[in-house]
């Protein structure tokens, strides 16, 4: 892992250190470039980056949409990269929590490109996205928390009361 | 009487021209060894291939130039009276009008220093004017190993590989149209299940990877250095991976016999104490082990390796007759060649 101590020296030398990377897997490299990438056009109200030494543990925050129960929240979330990514999908975790039908108590969240509609084309910041927008658009039809889901169904003015309290009380 | 004197000289070069050019055959005898000849033979060749050859090689554009200066000074035939020394002296005033000219240079420089200047600073202050499109061209024609157009950002992210985020590495096309790394789309077939990872559809084939060669040559021809990064990269992960006896069949016979060159020529001292027997019977060797090896050597193989011989036996002649100024032997061997060749072929006219 030493040679993942700085993302800024390894981008600057990146083509003599990443070989020596363990694994040896010539993707290794596809983490430094999504850590550019991501600086260089970071997607709306997402910011995301390594913990720290370690680029395979990323943290990450989602400012809350506006015209969602969920505006003006800050949610962070842990972002942990598989050996062979980008082969499999990362796995996310809300650290905040969060009213809604597809994140359950402990943070794990039910999105279909997180599991079997994963493609190795997908980026933190797609990943990123597609949880923004579960923000305004849940999908109640594949819950995690199926209670949730049903008021949101039955009783979305309820469900939205419930979620912005949730809101103000964990995500500010 | 000034006539008779006049012609005698004359004469006594054209004598001179004719014993030297028997001696020069001579010397071209003693020049090729038999290691080198028997080479040739293999390939065929007669004696005005070889020279032809021997002319292809030593006349390196580069290196022309200071031929041309030497040759004066190196290839000359022994003089025959002191007069006709004084006269090839006079008959070349060349070096007299050069200084002259050089010293008015000199002269003129100061002068014109300033004005070349003025010239300099407006043409680049023109450059500057023309703005980013002139700019462009003038990059472009300067750098030849990054092409520098105003797209190259978007063209970057256009040919970039999906799945390793780099400039696709030998770029394979799905079905469905989206390029990748042919390594990167065999390893998502393989991990990911045989869809295209941009679209989803289904990969007819994972075997049938094949590289789209417009785009691969493309991709060469854009980003250069990258490619290179890359391969040197691909490189070491190849050799720390696996040095399968396999590969060692074609490539490590050539790469031993390269070396066997290569360290000729730099052990070419230690080589010349050793005896010339000793070196003929290794060569003997050598070119029986080639044979052997190779069941059927073509044309194009036994050529190179004459060319490759002979080049190694000049280094070792001339090195060996002016240990302590090889470079300047080398031209005189060349130059001394180039008079053979010509010679050989004056010859053959002439006996036609």
């Amino acid at each position: 892992m030493s040679a993942m101590n700085c993302p800024m020296s390894s981008s600057i030398g990146g083509v003599r250190s990443w070989p020596s990377t363990t694994s040896g897997s010539a993707w290794g490299k596809r983490i430094q470039k999504e850590i550019a990438e991501f600086n260089i056009d970071p997607p709306h109200d997402c910011s995301a980056g390594p913990k720290g030494d370690n680029l395979y543990h990323w943290v990450s925050t989602i400012i809350g949409p506006p015209g969602s129960p969920y505006q003006g929240g800050i949610f962070f979330l842990d972002i942990t990269f598989p050996p062979d990514y980008p082969f499999k999908p990362p796995k996310v975790l809300f650290k905040t929590r969060i009213y809604h039908c597809n994140v359950d108590s402990n943070g794990n969240v039910s999105l279909d490109i997180l599991k079997d509609g994963w493609s190795p084309a997908l980026t933190v910041s797609t990943v990123l996205l597609a949880i923004r927008s579960l923000f305004t658009n849940p999908d109640p039809y594949n819950p995690r928390v199926p209670s949730i889901a049903h008021l949101y169904l039955s009783d979305r003015v309820k469900h939205d009361e419930v979620a912005t309290e949730w809101t103000m009380r964990f995500a500010r | 009487m000034a006539r008779v004197e006049f012609q005698s000289p004359e004469n006594t070069r054209h004598a001179d021209k004719q014993s030297s050019r028997i001696s020069n055959v001579e010397t071209m005898e003693s020049l090729l060894s038999p290691r080198f000849r028997s080479a040739a033979e293999m390939a065929g060749w007669d004696e005005e291939t070889l020279f032809l050859a021997s002319m292809i090689i030593e006349d390196t554009p580069e290196r022309e130039c200071k031929h041309k200066r030497r040759a004066s000074q190196q290839f000359k035939t022994p003089p025959a009276s002191s007069r006709r020394k004084r006269r090839v002296q006079q008959q070349n005033p060349s070096p007299i009008p050069v200084g002259a000219i050089c010293l008015d240079e000199e002269e003129n420089e100061d002068a014109n220093g300033k004005k070349k200047k003025n010239i300099e600073a407006a043409v680049t202050e023109d450059k500057k004017k023309e703005g980013g499109e002139g700019s462009l061209h003038v990059e472009s024609g300067v750098s030849s190993s990054a092409p520098v157009l105003p797209c190259m950002d978007r063209l970057r992210e256009e040919l970039s590989c999906a799945i390793c985020l780099e400039i696709c590495f030998e770029p394979s096309t799905t079905t469905c149209g989206h390029s990748f790394c042919k390594k990167c789309l065999k390893s998502a077939a393989d991990k990911c299940g045989k869809r295209c990872p941009k679209c989803r559809q289904l990969i007819s084939n994972g075997r049938s990877c094949t590289v789209n060669t417009v785009l691969w040559n493309t991709i060469q021809l854009l980003f250069p250095d990258e490619v290179e990064a890359r391969k040197i990269a691909v490189k070491h992960m190849r050799e720390a991976k696996q040095k399968s006896p396999k590969e060692c069949g074609y490539s490590t016979r050539n790469v031993a016999f390269d070396s066997a060159i290569t360290g000729g020529n730099i052990s070419r001292r230690a080589r010349w104490e050793s005896s010339q027997e000793e070196d003929a019977a290794m060569g003997r060797r050598r070119n029986s082990s080639w044979r052997r090896t190779r069941g059927g050597p073509s044309q194009e193989e036994d050529a190179a390796l004459a060319l490759r011989l002979q080049r190694e036996e000049f280094m070792d002649a001339f090195g060996r007759v002016h240990d302590d100024e090889p470079v300047i032997s080398l031209y005189s061997a060349r130059s001394n060649l180039r008079a053979m060749a010509s010679r050989a072929r004056d010859l053959r006219l002439r006996g036609r």
